[in-house]
């Protein structure tokens, strides 16, 4: 399971001061704290940045790896400004990962830096048409972004295929559309695609105390479809990881299995 | 090897027409590949598209059975590179090497024919003869042919032989049963692909190395032949391991047709402690003939055993037969021991028996192969099960005394068995198998 | 057609442990499954220890007694006999602490230990009785004479395992840690031993030897799992050298003794003998053992063989 630090994202009140102060601090501190409980890469989410985004990227993923052996995912609409924190991303932990591509033609450029960087980049089963309704429309874009990719001279090894998460207390009905577009991704190619989400999305407007049980227990029903790799708060969820890792059969049971 | 939905989907006409019953051509390639649905239900999917599925359900080894009339024997067909992921299932067929040059050939005979043992309910033996052509003579062959239908017409042959005529001329000689013909090599391969499909017999092909083996192999297909077997030649240990692993993981894992097939090795060494541990490694690592210069009664428990140890069922524990056994000479002062039937259970305590010196009498009872504690918990080794056992069995009869020793992981059953078995006093023994030697040299001091 | 050879993907390498002070003698390291050469490097060969025992032996059978008779009344004797015969590592097997046997004193096995220490210079493997409360007693002392030396001491296993691994650790040595044939307790007692700060790369798992047709099969894929584990499935906790402890456990068998006029159908005892050690150990080299502890020198010689063709 590759676990995505989501803390660093301009929602946050204390990352965006942090961001126009640049402030190194809050941002060094929760890095290092994601690291800690088990994240394997860190997200820079610096939302659609217009202003200056090349700059904010660049500072963010610098200051990020200042601190953590990561690499990092980049979280923005701004094609340059990711174009700028791939080139100044230190590959040496990782490749930087790509967030996100989709069937919407604005965003094809991504498809672009992916297949010119060569990294890995995430795909999001939407088109310009709207959210998708159920797993199969989630399934037939995937196909098409499938094909794209191949077209733009990306190795499918390199695709993540995410089926967009929604929130549970407006479409409720989606969370078993997730679930079973997660399975059918896997089957559209061999080796099996990879898979990701956006993990706290299904929890996305609901009270505080609600989030994290909503979230643990929907990730597992993820892991338990398959899952690759989710954006999310690794301290939630790494107890999750490793006991559905044993129940799945992909780890050895140990009765010190959480210790280790 | 499974084909996806999305190999399924492109080879579709993607007209969305729904007469299979699904919204879309992608969603019914998807419950296609997944096994939901038949790919007959496209009244549009092309003979393409169909082959391509019929293959993918083929199993990825080859099997096939040859021998005698009486005797059949099913080889290949595995499907795991480990044991432990499933089990392999077609035990390597043993064929002693015999050479038509040889003077001895009944001793060889015999030989073959005397080589059956017993082990845990199973008989184990050197199942086949590899006759092998050294004469390069058709009449030479054909006579040691006869004798050996004559002596032993019940026994599975391969034929090792390298002139196609000869061939031709000896399979005439046993249209009533199935060998498996040997000596297939670049020079011949077309003539011996012939006859192996006029005569409908298995075909071995050999050369050096995976790469030359795989154009001969496409050859013999492109002929007709269907039941191959494989051989790389390896001339070394190291060779004999990376081949037969690479040809099976190449089958299992990427669906290599051309090399889905058994495997041959050719076990004779100048060294018998040797050959022994060759024909040990081609046992273990994949191969389904394994052929020996010679076949001592040592070299054959050795291999027999190794073979069934291997290819037994991790799923399914071995089991021995109820009853009372006796370990070494016991009479009606020694001492008895009840355990369950788990052939590992009954090894381990016979042979502890067996270290201490003390003979004793061994109770065995029927549970399923489960080990003591195992059986226990799912009640089949009960205080009143095992009392039924030893009243039924008769062998108050034989003892003038009426102690019975339990295994030590099931001492709380002391107090059970006493009540359900009036007058026998139950003893608690040990836990482990190992300290069984002490334990009965003590138990039978304590009773002078 | 050409074919390109369908490779494993790896997670790890086996580590090396190197033990011995005045001779070293090393094992491990692999990169890859078992002598897959094609896809991976193997900078050592598998080791074989020659066993000795701190006593003369109670059960060895006649085709043992043959061989080390004339030395075994003297463990010093006896390892100067073995490295005359190839040796390149001494397995010390502290026999008489058994409490079954002569139950000797701690500190009676650490005099020896000493006395071997100072007079044979071979790598030493110094393994207790197998008796669980016992070697917690014998081995902790037994590290402690042998201090400085850079030895294995075996064995740890769940019951005993915190004395021994403390003082093998504050001893220097490397340890074998010993499950009864479960993968998942191999793993949980090499949690255990790392979690008192002992390095995973000094422990060698010992997952219980069975003798061909005594439970052979179990040993073969314990082993083949725990190989897979460590070095395919990322399982750090697994991914260390195996030893295959094989004579103490073939030399108990009927095939290693019974003579062909008491089993006609067996044939001739001294090669069956020595093939049932051979092939035991040939085969536990197959599934993954670095290690191996052997008896007789006919069979380690069939092995040796083995080797030098497996890495030809």
């Amino acid at each position: 399971m590759l676990i995505i630090g989501e803390r660093l994202s301009v929602v946050s009140k204390k990352v965006r001061e942090a961001i126009i102060k640049k402030d190194k601090k809050p941002i060094h501190e929760i890095a290092i704290e994601q690291w800690k409980a088990g994240a394997h890469m860190i997200e820079a989410n610096i939302g659609p940045a217009e202003d200056e985004g090349e700059g904010v990227m660049e500072w963010m993923v610098t200051t990020i790896q200042e601190v953590v052996p990561l690499p990092v995912s980049l979280d923005t609409t701004n094609s340059k400004a990711m174009e700028a924190g791939l080139k100044v991303h230190n590959n040496q932990w990782g490749k930087p990962l790509i967030n996100s591509t989709s069937l919407d033609p604005e965003r094809f450029v991504m498809f672009e830096l992916a297949a010119k960087y060569s990294v890995p980049i995430i795909a999001l089963t939407v088109g310009k048409g709207g959210l998708p309704r159920d797993a199969e429309e989630r399934v037939d874009i995937a196909a098409q972004l499938i094909e794209k990719a191949a077209e733009f001279g990306v190795s499918l090894e390199d695709v993540y295929l995410d089926p967009l998460v929604l929130q549970i207390s407006t479409s409720q009905e989606q969370a078993k559309e997730v679930l079973r577009a997660i399975k059918l991704f896997q089957q559209l190619n061999d080796p099996p695609m990879k898979t990701i989400v956006g993990l706290s999305n299904i929890s996305n407007g609901c009270p505080k105390h609600l989030r994290p049980i909503l979230n643990k227990y929907f990730f597992a029903l993820l892991m338990y479809e398959g899952l690759n790799a989710a954006i999310a708060n690794p301290a939630e969820i790494i107890e999750v990881v490793k006991t559905i890792s044993i129940i799945n059969g992909k780890t050895l049971y140990a009765h010190s299995y959480l210790e280790i | 090897m499974a084909i996806t939905g999305i190999e399924i989907f492109k080879l579709l006409p993607k007209t969305n027409c729904k007469k299979c019953g699904f919204p879309t051509c992608l969603a019914f390639a998807m419950k296609v590949a997944q096994g939901q649905a038949d790919i007959e239900q496209c009244p549009e999917a092309s003979e393409e598209v169909k082959a391509k599925l019929k293959e993918a359900a083929t199993p990825p080894i080859r099997g096939f059975v040859f021998g005698s009339k009486n005797i059949k024997i099913k080889i290949g067909e595995e499907t795991v590179l480990f044991r432990h992921e499933k089990k392999f299932f077609n035990p390597t067929v043993l064929a002693l090497e015999i050479k038509d040059t040889e003077s001895n050939i009944d001793g060889f005979i015999n030989e073959v024919l005397e080589s059956s043992i017993e082990r845990v309910g199973q008989i184990l033996k050197v199942d086949a003869i590899f006759l092998k052509n050294e004469s390069e003579n058709s009449e030479i062959f054909n006579q040691v042919l006869d004798k050996i239908i004559n002596k032993a017409f019940d026994l599975p042959l391969i034929l090792g032989i390298s002139k196609p005529e000869v061939a031709a001329k000896a399979l005439e000689k046993l249209k009533e049963s199935r060998p498996i013909l040997s000596g297939a090599t670049p020079e011949n391969i077309n003539e011996m692909s012939e006859i192996a499909k006029k005569y409908n017999v298995p075909l071995i092909i050999s050369d050096k190395g995976i790469e030359k083996v795989l154009k001969l192999v496409e050859i013999a297909r492109s002929v007709g032949v269907q039941d191959l077997v494989i051989d790389t030649q390896p001339n070394s240990a190291k060779e004999l391991l990376m081949d037969n692993t690479l040809i099976r993981r190449a089958a299992l894992k990427k669906g290599i047709r051309l090399l889905g097939y058994p495997i041959i090795t050719f076990a004779n060494r100048d060294d018998n402690f040797y050959e022994t541990v060759i024909a040990s490694l081609a046992i273990l690592k994949y191969s389904s003939i394994v052929v020996l210069s010679s076949i001592p009664k040592w070299k054959n428990l050795v291999l027999f055993t190794l073979k069934q140890n291997i290819y037994s069922d991790p799923q399914v524990p071995m089991q021995v037969k109820q009853d009372i056994y006796k370990v070494g000479e016991p009479d009606e002062n020694s001492p008895i021991i009840v355990t369950t039937n788990f052939a590992l259970t009954y090894f381990l305590v016979k042979g502890e028996i067996e270290n201490s010196k003390v003979p004793a009498w061994l109770a065995i009872m029927d549970c399923d192969g489960l080990s003591v504690l195992t059986a226990w918990a799912a009640g089949k080794f009960s205080a009143s099960k095992i009392a039924q056992f030893i009243k039924e069995s008769g062998i108050e009869e034989k003892l003038n005394h009426k102690e019975l020793i339990i295994p030590g992981y099931v001492a709380m059953l002391k107090g059970a068995v006493e009540d359900k078995l009036p007058g026998w006093k139950v003893i608690v023994g040990t836990k482990e198998a190992s300290g069984i030697p002490a334990f009965l040299r003590n138990y039978v001091r304590s009773k002078k | 057609m050409n074919f390109s050879i369908p490779k494993e993907t790896y997670t790890g390498r086996i580590p090396e442990i190197v033990f011995g002070k005045e001779k070293k003698a090393y094992f491990g390291g692999e990169s890859a499954l078992p002598f897959h050469f094609f896809e991976g490097e193997f900078i050592y060969k598998p080791l074989i220890a020659f066993e000795i025992q701190d006593d003369i032996p109670e059960d060895y059978p006649e085709e043992l007694a043959k061989v080390y008779s004339s030395v075994w009344d003297s463990p010093i004797k006896w390892a100067k006999f073995c490295e005359t015969l190839g040796a390149e590592a001494i397995a010390l097997r502290l026999m008489s602490t058994h409490p079954d046997s002569k139950d000797s004193k701690p500190e009676e096995a650490a005099d020896k230990v000493k006395k071997i220490l100072s007079e044979i210079d071979l790598p030493l493997i110094i393994l207790g009785s197998n008796h669980s409360e016992k070697d917690a007693e014998v081995l902790p002392v037994v590290s402690d004479a042998s201090r400085g030396y850079n030895c294995i001491i075996g064995k740890a296993q769940e019951g005993n395992y915190k004395t021994i691994t403390a003082s093998a650790m504050a001893g220097g040595h490397s340890l074998i840690a010993m499950s009864e044939l479960d993968v998942n307790l191999a793993k949980q007692l090499n949690i255990l031993i790392t979690q008192m700060d002992f390095p995973r790369e000094k422990i060698i798992i010992d997952p219980m030897c069975s003798a061909l047709g005594y439970g052979f099969e179990y040993t073969y894929s314990v082993m083949e799992r725990i190989r897979i584990a460590g070095q395919i499935q990322g399982d750090n906790m697994l991914c260390v050298p195996m030893v295959a402890d094989v004579g103490f456990y073939v030399w108990k068998t009927k095939e290693s003794q019974a003579s062909e006029s008491d089993i006609p159908e067996w044939g001739s005892l001294h090669e069956r003998a020595v093939m049932w050690e051979a092939v035991t150990a040939c085969s536990f080299l197959l599934s993954g053992a670095e290690l191996l502890i052997m008896r007789h020198p006919e069979a380690i010689n069939t092995v040796k063989r083995f080797i030098g063709d497996l890495f030809s």
